[in-house]
């Protein structure tokens, strides 16, 4: 955490509460990991694809923030991900969350009925 | 003597001349103020000519309709109640901007003059006359007079772009002096933004409140915590602990103003808040393994009083103090205080002797850095902090040593590959490149290093804790695990390379704070002011039983079960701590050790009839309330826990109670599917039983009748059992052990022996019958049970059970 605030000026990855990624210059920090990023990029990630969105100067609440890493600037070019324009990854975002939203409606469908069942069953267990 | 300014008035009516008041008086003598605005403040009479033009206009407005409204709404009378143009502020800004790194490059007067040009004349008058002042009341001390000229020339900024607010306000913080040691980095930009006749009065105001009584209408005595003129967030102005450098060891102190020292100790009380004060040189005993206790938190009156404490020395009263501790002059007090509070390195350091010097001499032993000498003023020390080596430790002691070992194995891999990247190790070069890509980044180093240091610092505090177990719980035994992974490897090798490091933790010895309200006096009876200690009362909420008839059946079903969630949250808490105390063990002393025992003992006892349901008067309590408890997946799992504290006989009556029930906690359990977690506690316990016990055991479970009667022609309760993983498995288990017994001696009591035997027969017969379909497959099988079942049955039969319930391995 000390080193943290010697890794000023290098890249930083930021991952928010709302699961939107940042990378950036950080610039400058709080007690309270309110951040101030610098050259910020909004790296969107689906699958093995992933696209940057060029965002300039962010202030960042310290509530928000997740967790924060240095970026290995040698390491950053050695990944398997694949990078696409924004148009493309931004659509195939939108799928992906179609799909979650989905699932979680069966999901919270399935938990209702089941709590119906252990209602009555405790009334009846009641009686018996 | 210039008119007294009728708008600059008392403080608060204190019966001796108060410091804050004597300032006030100074100031209005000397300078003819009128804007200077402190709390409580009760406008005394109009306004009269004033020296300074510019102001009358403005106050005589206001002046006129004080008497009439609420005096003490600052907002609207006081600083608050400036016309803020904001264009007007916006472009003094950004004519700043452009002047201040011009400013910073230049020596200390050029500086002082830029800036007073900035701001106008009245300011220039201002800012010598208040240096003055400040000068002749304050320092006696002719060291820190010599210390107030040598003041440092701030360091150029790589980049002119970088000019931040922080570097506008150290120029600032030049001018004023030592007057404005106090004052915070958002009161500067406020002085900028602010139209030209107020900035004087924010600023004195400022200066002198924080001598004074803060801003806001409580004081710090009565009990809430201390009020700062700035929100807590900002860091300092100054550069906080030069000296406490086993975390924040700073190799570049340009930024710390010589002039700090002469405010000893009330700089370094007012400018960190009393935790901090306490905590920072508890953090540099971090390195020792039960440092004195200097405790991290403090109510607010303690914190109070340390400061008050502190900064009592003989014939040192600032002003300072005074605004903070107002009722606890009194050197006995301090001295109470000192011994108690700020033991260790502390009591050191803030000693009655004279020594700020002491201030800075605090040498770790156990820590790298060297430690400082005793300098004859702070200039001399300041740049022995700048000799010190650059390369610096972090302070990783309060870490767990395995956690310790891994990050310097990881910084070391990271130095080697920085070596091997700039080819034979040369680290100059490195820096260099380093530097390279600075110079061309002209936003780097927007922060300064003793903002990252105090950032970090906080963070550390944060870390502290006066029972790492109780706080960090999961780290620590994540931790030991590693250890013992790592230890068990090494004794299959040659032996210990690493010592076993028992863990020290640097733990704060905890003090008890009795919070004592406080007392007013010559007031009849006590007062309660209320206050974050000492929290009133808000609503009061009684708890009304129910005892009406006509409650619907789901309602008290909702209430029983609400009940028993009760039950065993409680319970759990008194598992929670039965478990923790072989720990506790460990860390006691010897007496402590029988006080441990019995509260142990006492809290399993409570456990055990929490769970059984114990009432008075009954001989034997019903099963219904364990059962309730156990048709809950908690408290399943909390049996399951519980099991191994309890005595035999105990635990014997649990389990007879849940052989008893177990098609109903079967039926239950058909969700959840907890019950295979009380295998594991029942097998134990099972393999400690007499055969008696087993013997009754068995029929429980098969339910098989007493008598020798008729068997039914079905066995539902036996069907259940078998049906289900964990009741098979159990069943199991109690015939292996009924095995175990008979084989182990024969030459038993032949009543047991006949029981048992009869048991047996019936059971094989149930078994027998039992369609292999509806079987269940246990978690285990037991390795005896075909020796068990050949006594009893023929080898046709045998065959049968055996394929039935695959006790051979082969069938499997």
């Amino acid at each position: 955490r000390r080193d943290s605030s010697r890794n000023e000026n290098k890249k930083h990855l930021v991952l928010l509460r709302d699961g939107r990624t940042l990378i950036g210059f950080l610039r400058s920090i709080d007690q309270f990991a309110n951040l101030v990023l610098h050259q910020t990029v909004e790296r969107i990630h689906v699958g093995k694809k992933y696209g940057d969105i060029p965002r300039g100067i962010f202030v960042v609440r310290g509530e928000n923030v997740v967790l924060l890493g240095e970026i290995d600037l040698e390491k950053e070019s050695d990944t398997p991900l694949q990078q696409v324009s924004i148009e493309e990854i931004l659509e195939e975002q939108r799928v992906e969350q179609q799909t979650r939203l989905e699932a979680e409606k069966l999901k919270v469908q399935a938990l209702k009925d089941r709590e119906k069942e252990v209602q009555t069953e405790e009334v009846r267990g009641s009686q018996s | 003597m210039l008119p007294l300014n009728p708008i600059v008035v008392i403080l608060h009516k204190e019966p001796q001349e108060t410091k804050a008041r004597r300032y006030q008086r100074i100031l209005e003598e000397h300078l003819g103020l009128q804007s200077l605005v402190f709390e409580d403040i009760s406008y005394e009479s109009s306004l009269e000519d004033c020296p300074l033009d510019e102001d009358e206009d403005a106050f005589q407005g206001l002046g006129e309709e004080d008497e009439e409204i609420d005096q003490f709404n600052d907002d609207t009378f006081g600083s608050g109640a400036v016309d803020d143009d904001w264009q007007e502020a916006h472009e003094r800004l950004a004519e700043l901007e452009e002047k201040l790194p011009a400013a910073v490059n230049e020596q200390t007067g050029n500086g002082e003059r830029d800036e007073m040009d900035l701001l106008g004349d009245h300011e220039e008058n201002l800012a010598e006359r208040l240096s003055k002042m400040v000068i002749e009341n304050e320092l006696e001390d002719p060291a820190i007079m010599t210390a107030v000229q040598t003041r440092p020339v701030l360091q150029p900024q790589p980049g002119s772009l970088n000019s931040s607010i922080w570097d506008g306000s150290e120029v600032l913080r030049r001018i004023r002096g030592p007057l404005l040691a106090q004052e915070m980095p958002a009161v500067s930009v406020l002085e900028y933004a602010l139209p030209q006749r107020t900035p004087q009065a924010p600023e004195d105001d400022r200066d002198l409140s924080e001598r004074a009584l803060p801003r806001r209408s409580t004081s710090p005595v009565i009990g809430s915590p201390p009020v700062r003129a700035v929100p807590i967030g900002t860091p300092p102005k100054q550069m906080a602990v030069p000296s406490f450098n086993q975390q924040i060891l700073c190799p570049k102190p340009v930024h710390v103003r010589p002039p700090m020292p002469p405010r000893y100790p009330a700089p370094y009380g007012e400018r960190m808040s009393p935790n901090q004060l306490c905590s920072v040189p508890n953090s540099s005993l971090l390195g020792h393994p039960f440092p004195p206790s200097v405790p991290p938190v403090l109510s607010p009156l303690q914190r109070a009083q340390l400061l008050g404490g502190a900064q009592l020395q003989p014939g040192r009263m600032s002003p300072s103090q005074f605004a903070r501790v107002p009722g606890f002059v009194g050197s006995p007090l301090a001295a109470a205080m000192n011994p108690k509070l700020l033991q260790g390195r502390v009591g050191q350091m803030l000693p009655p002797a004279p020594g700020f010097r002491a201030f800075f001499s605090a040498p770790p032993p156990a820590t790298p850095p060297p430690p400082q000498q005793h300098p004859p003023g702070p200039g001399p020390h300041l740049q022995n902090l700048r000799s010190q080596a650059p390369m610096f430790r972090p302070d990783t002691t309060h870490l767990h040593p395995q956690h310790r070992r891994l990050l310097h194995q990881r910084q070391q891999q990271n130095r080697n590959q920085h070596r091997n990247l700039n080819g034979a190790g040369d680290r100059g070069s490195h820096r260099s490149s380093h530097h390279d890509h600075l110079r061309k980044d002209p936003y780097a180093n927007l922060m300064l290093q003793r903002e990252k240091d105090w950032v970090s610092k906080i963070q550390m505090m944060q870390l502290q804790s006066t029972d790492p177990y109780l706080d960090d719980f999961y780290y620590q035994n994540y931790f030991e695990k590693l250890e013992k992974l790592s230890a068990a490897e090494e004794v299959q090798g040659d032996g210990p390379k690493k010592e076993r490091t028992k863990l020290i933790t640097p733990q704060v010895a905890k003090l008890e704070h009795t919070y004592k309200p406080v007392q007013f006096e010559g007031s009849l009876g006590k007062l309660t002011v209320s206050s974050v200690n000492n929290p009133r009362k808000m609503i009061d909420a009684v708890v009304t039983s129910r005892s009406e008839d006509d409650e619907t059946k789901e309602k008290q079903v909702r209430d029983k079960r609400r009940k028993t969630l009760v039950i065993i949250e409680k319970t759990y808490s008194l598992l929670l701590d039965v478990e923790d105390y072989e720990r506790r063990y460990l860390l006691s002393l010897e007496e402590e050790r029988p006080a441990l025992m019995e509260e142990r003992k006492h809290k399993i006892c409570s456990m055990y009839d929490n769970l059984r349901g114990k009432l008075p008067g009954q001989e034997r309590p019903s099963d219904d309330h364990f059962v309730q408890i156990m048709c809950i997946r908690k408290g399943k799992r909390m049996v399951a826990r519980i099991l191994p504290f309890l005595s035999t006989e105990q635990a014997a009556d649990i389990l007879m109670t849940t052989a008893r029930s177990l098609p109903f906690l079967i039926k239950k359990d058909a969700q959840d599917e907890v019950l295979p977690c009380l295998l594991s506690p029942f097998s134990l316990l099972v393999y400690h039983l007499p055969s008696v016990t087993v013997t009754s055991l068995l029929q429980q479970l098969m339910n098989l009748p007493q008598s020798a009667a008729a068997p039914a022609p079905s066995n539902p309760h036996l069907t259940a059992v078998l049906q289900n993983k964990f009741g098979l498995s159990l069943l199991l288990v109690v015939l292996s052990r009924g095995e175990d017994l008979q084989s182990s001696d024969p030459a038993a009591e032949s009543t047991q022996n006949n029981q048992w035997t009869e048991v047996m027969f019936t059971a094989t017969q149930e078994l027998l019958r039992i369609p292999q379909a509806a079987l269940a497959k246990p978690l285990s099988i037991p390795t005896n049970l075909v020796s068990l079942f050949s006594r009893y049955v023929d080898r046709q039969k045998l065959n049968l059970l055996e394929t039935k319930l695959q006790l051979v391995q082969g069938i499997r």
